[in-house]
């Protein structure tokens, strides 16, 4: 955690959030599956636009205690693999103004210990003392080798809607 | 041959209840359930901090204690979110309470020492509790 925290030059230009909200969404004709995290880790550095997510697999609620449960065991094994990560880049940051528009952000997703990069689009804004970033994007399940069981593959979407809004603040200490 | 096909219904209607009841098995209820392991917020922290991997296997997951002062006292509607002081610079406690606990909470003053109960999730900045109820404050 130090490491991946020094490895941003200025603190001064380091904004955070530790209360990001993150939540994924599985749409089928059978069931639809939604869990929300509020206790994500982001941070932004306003001086290169380059941004750093942590996300607790434990830390996703779930309506149904055994679909949480089945998450966590059978699907993304959040023992070996307690954390997913996101580590990129804010393209064209120092565009960023006080009304609102949409910044592709680029890097790599890591879950269930696979890697892929992927490119996010988010509304992006900085009023005062705040920057905002909210979206969404789909992500395929095989991508991270999360395999679902042939029986209840007609419940669990192959693709996942995961939804985030964070509000990050200048970081001091 | 009546019998029978009573016994199969029978059956097949308790496979019904059974699954249902599976399906809809409540969340962990963490005012009932007993206390894994009773800690101060500072060294479940510098736990997490020495080595991650160690804490993750004997914390993640178990129903926790925690004790300390609270720095922070923040609402998200009508979830608090309590901090707790260590004696690292950087990271503390955090814990994430229950609606249920909103009243008690808002009289939680910072200063305050309090041992509060909760599931840990993991370690980002801070530790996080989460599903958490206020056993003590003083």
């Amino acid at each position: 955690m130090s490491l991946f925290l020094v490895s941003f030059a200025s603190a001064q230009e380091r904004f955070l959030t530790k209360k990001g909200m993150i939540s994924f969404f599985s749409e089928t004709p059978i069931e639809n599956i939604e869990a929300q995290n509020n206790q994500v880790l982001s941070i932004v550095d306003a001086t290169s636009g380059k941004m750093a997510i942590s996300i607790l697999m434990k830390s996703f609620m779930f309506e149904k205690a055994l679909m949480q449960e089945h998450f966590n065991e059978n699907y993304v094994d959040s023992d070996k693999y307690p954390k997913a990560t996101f580590k990129g880049a804010i393209i064209d940051f120092d565009t960023i103004t006080t009304s609102e528009r949409s910044l592709a952000i680029i890097g790599n997703l890591t879950i269930h210990g696979e890697t892929k990069e992927i490119t996010i689009n988010a509304l992006t804004k900085k009023t005062g003392e705040v920057i905002e970033m909210a979206g969404d994007f789909f992500i395929n399940l095989a991508d991270f080798n999360v395999k679902i069981p042939s029986i209840v593959k007609n419940n669990i979407s192959e693709k996942i809607k995961v939804s985030f809004r964070f509000q990050h603040k200048p970081y001091k200490k | 041959m009546k019998k029978i096909s009573i016994y199969i219904l029978i059956i097949g209607l308790l496979g019904i209840f059974i699954g249902y009841k599976v399906y809809h098995k409540p969340h962990i209820n963490v005012a009932k359930k007993s206390i894994d392991i009773t800690i101060t917020a500072n060294i479940l922290l510098a736990d997490f901090s020495s080595d991650e991997t160690k804490a993750n296997a004997k914390y993640l997951d178990k129903i926790i204690a925690v004790k300390g002062r609270v720095t922070k006292v923040e609402f998200n509607g009508e979830k608090a979110a309590i901090s707790l002081q260590t004696k690292d610079d950087f990271g503390s406690v955090v814990c994430y309470l229950v609606k249920d606990e909103f009243k008690k909470s808002a009289q939680i003053k910072e200063g305050q020492e309090v041992v509060l109960k909760g599931i840990c999730t993991g370690f980002l900045m801070d530790v996080i509790l989460v599903k958490c109820i206020i056993i003590n404050s003083k």
